[in-house]
């Protein structure tokens, strides 16, 4: 059943819980976002920057994750929440040998810190049956090429949901959901490394056994069932959705 | 020589294919005395120290006379490598269930027999250690692959049941989980139905698959000798229930974009 704007409320998957989503300008935040709203919850979303175009039942806040004083600011405004999802992410592209301090802070600061900042400051402030999801990656496993500090840092996000699921359940429930090749802005930016981005878009969807990258709907489709209550003997766990890609061997004959 | 196993028993079924054939000489030149098993004899002389038997993993009344010989010449084992086994390049709709059953016989059953009618040597021994064959293939598929895929998961998950089972008897289990390695099977794979090959020669498939590895070259059969050496030794003591991948880096990347 997936809830629409004709489902009566009663009927939402999500309705009568509030949640909170990092990051929901765009991409995969926007997608939960616009899903956990059709099934009934009430949404609050963050980001640096101003507030953009964003249904008029969701509220915005201005607010960097990796800032702990901004964050803790935020928790005490929006007060109880059922559900949290880290979602906001940064990606720099560069080797251990590349990568500057800047890149470090920015990257570790936003999708390590950040999720550590989001869940120690809303922990206090979730209601028993709370969920918190975090975005990890199929990065987090096995290694993306030239992607040294977000690869950790998606490690880092693996390793933070299990000791959260073991320290705080039975109150709250903690799982990850390892996003594979997701249409955003941020495949893009990994196509555009390319010497020739549409054959290499062409030889990276070949490798997809469902023949097509995710949209942010099939990565919504799993937070707004992690965020109910069907999932509530799920905990500590990470849910891999990547239409089959990590199924598959990396090595595949057929295609050269 | 270093007699890392030096006075050691083994029993190597699949003894004269490629990895099995490493092995078996491997663990002569360490010192051990081995029995290279398998249904046809190897290639080459075998070195001091290997004797080839005549040894057809699916056959129970087989498994049961060679220990039994075994235990009159030896009275103990140390190290068993269940190493045969087969591979059906198909899809589970091209395989037949003859090919399926084949499949099982080889690379489960056989693991099963022979692991079965040696544990009573195996026991005997200071400190048995078991080396089943899994392959990196029973966590990722390769296409075309599906029964044998199928039976290297069955594998791993009977290698940590039988290290929990007979892990307080003194006996470690572990598999060994090749990914390429330069054998016969490996060249049947290329020329294969399944691996498509857009067309291009042999030559040139091999160097595409080379290119994928981080290592950029795929294993030897030594290779794989040197990991299987070390779990059979004592050095290898606390090492049990795992499945070591020896894949030249090939299962740590993703699925990763070229051109």
């Amino acid at each position: 059943m997936t809830g629409t704007s004709d489902t009566p409320p009663a009927l939402k998957r999500l309705a009568g819980k509030r949640a909170l989503v990092t990051g929901g300008r765009q991409g995969i935040g926007r997608g939960i976002v616009e899903a956990f709203l059709r099934e009934g919850a009430r949404v609050v979303t963050c980001g640096r920057g101003a507030r953009p175009d964003l249904p008029e039942e969701c509220d915005w806040h201005t607010i960097d994750v990796a800032d702990t004083a901004q964050v803790d600011g935020l928790a005490r405004d929006i007060g109880a929440l059922d559900i949290l999802v880290n979602n906001a992410g940064v990606q720099v592209e560069k080797t251990v040998a590349e990568s500057t301090d800047a890149d470090w802070d920015l990257v570790m600061g936003v999708n390590a810190r950040g999720v550590f900042n989001c869940c120690r400051a809303i922990l206090p402030r979730m209601r028993e049956g709370g969920s918190i999801i975090n975005i990890g990656s199929i990065s987090g496993h096995t290694a993306d090429p030239g992607m040294a500090l977000y690869n950790a840092s998606k490690a880092f996000v693996h390793g933070l949901t299990r000791s959260i699921a073991v320290d705080h359940g039975p109150r709250v429930r903690c799982n990850a959901i390892c996003p594979g090749w997701i249409e955003t802005g941020m495949l893009d930016a990994g196509f555009d490394l390319a010497t020739d981005p549409a054959a290499a878009r062409k030889d990276a969807v070949a490798r997809h056994p469902v023949r097509r990258f995710g949209q942010p709907a099939d990565i919504a489709g799993m937070a707004v069932w992690l965020a109910s209550d069907e999932s509530g003997f799920a905990s500590g766990q990470f849910f891999t959705i990547d239409g089959g890609m990590t199924a598959a061997s990396p090595l595949q004959p057929g295609l050269f | 020589m270093t007699n890392r196993i030096e006075g050691k028993t083994a029993f190597v079924t699949g003894g004269a294919g490629g990895i099995g054939w490493a092995i078996c000489k491997r663990f002569a030149a360490e010192g051990a005395r081995v029995i290279c098993a398998d249904i046809t004899a190897p290639g080459d002389f075998p070195p001091e120290n290997v004797e080839h038997r005549s040894y057809d993993v699916t056959d129970e009344d087989a498994a049961r006379s060679a220990f039994a010989r075994l235990g009159a010449e030896w009275e103990s084992l140390d190290i068993l490598v269940n190493a045969a086994g087969i591979e059906i390049e198909k899809t589970i709709e091209d395989t037949t269930l003859e090919e399926w059953r084949r499949s099982f016989a080889v690379n489960v059953d056989g693991m099963f027999l022979a692991s079965k009618y040696a544990l009573p040597l195996l026991r005997k021994s200071a400190g048995a250690s078991v080396i089943n064959f899994g392959s990196y293939d029973g966590f990722i598929a390769d296409p075309g692959l599906a029964a044998y895929c199928a039976t290297k998961g069955a594998v791993h998950a009977l290698t940590r049941a039988m290290a929990c089972d007979h892990g307080p008897e003194g006996i470690r289990v572990n598999a060994v989980c090749p990914g390429y390695v330069d054998t016969p099977m490996l060249q049947s794979f290329f020329t294969g139905e399944g691996s498509g090959g857009g067309g291009k020669s042999i030559e040139d498939l091999q160097q595409a698959v080379r290119d994928v590895h981080p290592t950029r070259t795929y294993g030897t059969p030594d290779d794989i000798a040197n990991l299987v050496l070390w779990l059979a030794s004592d050095e290898a003591r606390y090492a049990s229930g795992q499945l070591w991948v020896m894949d030249g880096g090939l299962s740590a990347q993703v699925q990763q974009m070229r051109l």
